[in-house]
């Protein structure tokens, strides 16, 4: 899939992520919420492609409605009443509730569609290499070790079989045959990694001055999104701390009088959300662009 | 504020991580230690591989308490919180991920604080000494893994949690929390015994301690 926006500094699309997802949880405004999950939609389309839909129609669109329903089973606060259960009272009130608390939710894990395509592995280690080496040393040696365990447990089932093993039928034949293999896959990673530490200690790690090597760097394009990015996101901060984009869903739902702050927020959060569609489009734009010129 | 549980709590669990992970970035530790941790977490992730034709049973939580019991409690936070983490980049992040880092390294966190003086010898995980570790597995899935991670479901669920709901979440999460806790004893009682030696035995033959 075509995605501009991976090839952004880490920290750019870390800060992102982190911006867009930690508003999406806070704000409850039905239009903040309604440009978080579109852009969120979007972009994961734009990432994901037809496995987003996919997720998106199966499961996130069933989850709102699971949502929307839940909530007014067991709130019942709300002035409105739609209509009586048994023993209790159906609102319109919990009933729109639920349905922002849905969008919530899909918006957030929409956005974490995304964030697993964009923020691979490598770039997290990347970013929290500095901070936190050791953790990070584990952590790439874990995702190298991965692939390599799953090799070697393939490698050792069709050994087992080679020398004879029964197949197993029962259940607890199969467990028992995973519990050897396991196992047996344990004693050889022990062994294996006790070299790779010699190998490291003699290659001096954990030695002074030693530097790490990156592929990312920080040019103009990413120093002006982090402006960018940084200035919209205190302006939605202005606009979420003065309380002009409040929503009282109980008793009754009361909005804030749109003004000029509230309005100036909510044009700032479209903005930072929808930013790296807005460089896709342009993307594709310059490059028509430059092919009509051949 | 209600509307906020969510994130609180995320917020609450990852800060709670936070000084574990710098005092261990402190301690300054030895290649080998640090192999040996990303060989459990490993095998912690990837024992889902090995049982890929029994589906809904997993080794991990059972891979991070004997992690804990042979390395102790720091050593079993760690390959706790990491094997949740990493196993979450291959199956997918979401805002459970925290939930399910600080349940997984609290696990293995008791499991080193309980059980890692009670068998420090390599061939004590026999008889009826096994008997305290695999009731430490059935009720950590309960009370600590079952009970953090639905927090997670509970508040996915609705904003305003009531008794009511708790209620509802934690007995809908019942049947998955059975199968669960009866995975980790099983593992327990045929891993542990073969891991803890092999382990003992690397830490002899390399000199570690």
């Amino acid at each position: 899939m075509r995605n501009t926006f991976a090839t952004y500094h880490p920290i750019i699309e870390f800060g992102f992520f982190c911006v867009v997802i930690g508003i999406g949880m806070f704000m409850i405004h039905p239009v903040f919420l309604a440009i978080g999950a579109s852009a969120a939609f979007i972009f994961a389309i734009l990432t994901g492609g037809k496995g987003s839909l996919k997720f998106t129609l199966c499961f996130l669109l069933p989850m709102i409605i699971v949502v929307m329903v839940i909530n007014p089973l067991v709130n019942h606060q709300g002035v409105t009443i739609l209509f009586q259960l048994k023993y209790s009272y159906i609102t319109a009130e919990s009933v729109i509730y639920g349905l922002m608390m849905g969008l919530m939710l899909t918006s957030i894990l929409l956005w974490f569609s995304s964030y697993n395509k964009v923020m691979t592995s490598d770039k997290f280690t990347y970013l929290f290499g500095r901070i936190m080496p050791s953790i990070s040393l584990i952590f790439t040696m874990v995702m190298r070790f991965i692939p390599n365990y799953k090799i070697q447990i393939k490698k050792i089932a069709d050994a087992q079989k080679a020398a004879g093993a029964a197949e197993a039928k029962t259940l607890k034949e199969k467990i028992h045959s995973g519990i050897k293999i396991i196992s047996i896959m344990f004693t050889w990673a022990l062994e294996n990694s006790i070299d790779s530490a010699d190998s490291m200690r003699s290659r001096g790690y954990g030695l002074k001055n030693r530097t790490a090597f990156s592929i990312y760097r920080f040019d103009r394009r990413d120093g002006a999104a982090a402006v960018f990015l940084a200035v919209m996101t205190v302006i939605v901060l202005i606009g979420c701390i003065s309380g002009a984009c409040h929503v009282d869903y109980f008793p009754e739902i009361v909005y804030a009088k749109a003004n000029l702050i509230h309005i100036s927020s909510c044009i700032a959060f479209a903005l930072i959300c929808y930013f790296p569609v807005f460089i896709e489009v342009k993307e594709v734009l310059v490059w028509k662009h430059l092919e009509s010129k051949i | 504020m209600s509307e906020h549980y969510l994130i609180i709590s995320m917020l609450i669990g990852i800060l709670a991580m936070v000084p574990f992970f710098v005092k261990f970035e402190r301690k300054k530790v030895q290649a080998r230690e640090l192999v040996i941790l990303a060989v459990l977490i490993a095998t912690a992730v990837v024992g889902r591989a090995a049982f890929f034709m029994v589906p809904n049973f997993k080794p991990i939580l059972a891979i991070v308490i004997i992690s804990g019991v042979a390395l102790g409690r720091e050593s079993g936070f760690l390959v706790g919180a990491m094997s949740a983490f990493v196993s979450n980049f291959l199956f997918g992040q979401g805002p459970w991920t925290p939930f399910q880092m600080v349940a997984m390294a609290l696990c293995g966190f008791l499991a080193g604080l309980i059980f890692h003086k009670y068998y420090a010898k390599a061939d004590s995980f026999t008889g009826k000494r096994k008997l305290p570790l695999l009731i430490y597995g059935a009720l950590s899935v309960f009370f600590l893994y079952g009970a953090i991670v639905d927090i997670w479901t509970i508040l996915a669920m609705t904003p305003h949690p009531t008794i009511a709901t708790v209620v509802t979440v934690y007995g809908a999460a019942l049947y998955f929390n059975l199968i669960h806790a009866a995975a980790t004893v099983i593992f327990l009682l045929l891993l542990a015994g073969p891991m803890l030696k092999k382990l003992n035995r690397v830490k002899i033959k390399y000199g570690m301690k």
